[in-house]
């Protein structure tokens, strides 16, 4: 579904990504490791046409999509769910939420996500009155994946969703990743490191100075010495 | 008694107080309109506009043509439905042809403020080009005063609070309620979780500085019904409209509308106290002590 191809990405004077090529299949998780300010957000970004200047191609369904603004990339059912949130302070859950279906491809759709949306995260419906600015930490972040299924998109890009928050916390929203794939979307994971990632990923990038470093199924990600001490939080 | 006697020197202070204040809420509440015009641009695109005061002036000269030349029948009401789409279309191309071809540099707010300094230059000269140095004016929307008792209302000045006070309900109906108006205030609140879910960032630059041209230009043809319109003056308007903003405190929109009902209220007590003139004195010694006593303004945060 989706098919990245010698891509560099650079950041004012920072060449962050150096030809980076990855690929998405319809259905899969496939999550990318590696260390913080190695590449790893530029390269969601890139997907999602919220980078600087991206050079090489990005293929979705075929097509390329480098290049193109922002909301023509939501319309064709790509979102970028990001690490730190980026909601809407002085607006309610609800209208977060309503502002996540804002796209053209969503609009139709969006009664039926956002019961989906409520049945997958029933604190949100509890709390659809209250100000996004002030929500914990966790709840924030159910806010935003919450925000991002409104899009009604099938590739969630999810930027480092359990970052800051307590070990709990932390698995309940790899547990509602994991749910929302079986629902059917395609999710492309960001993390620095991930607890049982055999139960959560299909496929392991690994990041480290703005190449890929490793590549594998989730399998032999755990069976690489190297990574096992630096990435998977074991 | 004697002691309850009120001479009529008194009676007719009191009328006279009570003339200065309609003549504030009135002039207050077309400076409110243009307040949270310029808030809003301000609020959302960050960028100053300082050709805010000419577009108040391209709504009087809009007003003008369409009495004074065409001739348009059906009154204010047709006047309205036609200046209105104008204004907007003027201020989403101006946007679009002159603003917005700078956000790409570092340095755009500088950029921005000197094209729009411009802008407003070359407006208000192509004003004096095109209808002479001399002022207009606009006959007023109802004629005729209402009497209670010994007090004079004009029909003219509470037709031009009320519709600015529509004006201003109307526009935060429309935020709170339409799917542009929470487009808006998404940018607004954060110009990348905007981007993030699919809002068109730039289109809604434009429409924001749409929006606040027609509530100036608005404001212009209503105000332009008790003054005059003047080719130059709209140097002043952008001034009383920015010492307006920075004293409600940048952004904040309820800020600015009490700004503007204080300043009308000063403008008006210090008109006829010391004279009209001294309007301005009174405005930017406003300004100077807002700054120093509170940067931040009325409202804004610091």
């Amino acid at each position: 579904m989706l098919k990245v191809i010698d891509i560099d990405a650079f950041y004012g004077q920072f060449h962050v990504l150096k030809k980076v090529s990855i690929q998405i299949k319809s259905g899969e998780v496939v999550v990318i490791l590696g260390p913080n300010g190695h590449g790893k957000s530029t390269l969601l970004k890139s997907i999602c046409g919220l980078a600087e200047r991206v050079e090489g191609r990005i293929e979705h369904n075929g097509q390329n999509i480098n290049g193109l603004p922002a909301e023509k990339i939501v319309n064709r059912g790509i979102i970028y769910i990001a690490e730190n949130r980026e909601l809407f302070p002085q607006m309610t859950v609800l209208e977060n939420l309503k502002l996540g279906a804002y796209s053209k491809n969503a609009r139709p759709h969006e009664k039926q996500n956002l019961e989906r949306v409520f049945t997958l995260f029933p604190r949100l419906k509890e709390r659809r009155g209250q100000m996004a600015a002030t929500m914990s930490g966790g709840e924030a972040r159910m806010l935003a994946v919450a925000r991002g299924l409104m899009s009604n998109a099938d590739l969630l890009c999810i930027d480092e969703p359990s970052l800051g928050l307590q070990p709990s916390l932390r698995i309940e929203v790899f547990n509602i990743i994991k749910e929302i794939n079986r629902q059917g979307k395609t999710v492309l994971l960001v993390e620095q490191n991930i607890p049982r990632i055999t139960d959560l990923a299909d496929r392991v990038y690994v990041i480290e100075e703005g190449r890929i470093s490793f590549e594998g199924d989730s399998g032999e990600a755990l069976n690489n010495e190297a990574l096992k001490e630096i990435f998977l939080g074991m | 008694m004697h002691f309850m006697h009120i001479s009529e020197d008194t009676i007719l202070l009191l009328y006279e107080i009570v003339d200065v204040i309609i003549s504030g809420l009135t002039n207050g509440s077309v400076y409110a309109l243009m307040a949270v015009g310029l808030t809003l641009i301000y609020g959302v695109t960050k960028a100053f506009n300082f050709a805010y005061g000419s577009f108040f002036n391209l709504g009087g000269y809009c007003a003008w043509i369409l009495i004074g030349i065409v001739g348009l029948a059906g009154g204010y009401f047709s006047i309205f439905l036609a200046v209105v789409p104008v204004l907007f279309v003027v201020g989403y191309l101006l946007e679009k042809v002159l603003v917005a071809p700078l956000r790409k540099y570092e340095d755009w707010e500088n950029k921005v403020m000197m094209m729009t300094l411009g802008l407003a230059l070359f407006m208000d000269n192509l004003y004096v080009v095109v209808f002479g140095g001399r002022v207009k004016s606009l006959p007023p929307i109802l004629e005729g005063t209402l009497e209670i008792g010994q007090l004079v209302f004009t029909y003219l000045d509470i037709t031009i609070f009320f519709l600015s006070i529509g004006g201003i309900l109307l526009f935060g109906w429309l935020l709170n309620n339409t799917r542009i108006g929470m487009a808006v205030k998404a940018v607004a609140q954060n110009p990348e979780g905007a981007r993030i879910v699919g809002i068109p960032k730039e289109r809604i630059f434009a429409a924001t500085f749409a929006i606040s041209t027609v509530m100036v230009g608005f404001g212009g043809i209503l105000l332009s019904q008790k003054y005059f319109i003047s080719p130059m003056s709209g140097g002043a308007i952008m001034v009383k409209s920015w010492v307006i903003t920075a004293f409600g405190g940048m952004g904040s929109i309820r800020g600015g509308l009490y700004a503007a009902f204080i300043i009308g209220m000063m403008e008006a007590f210090v008109g006829w106290g010391f004279g009209m003139s001294y309007g301005m004195i009174a405005l930017f010694i406003l300004l100077l002590t807002t700054l120093v006593v509170r940067p931040q303004g009325l409202m804004g945060k610091s």
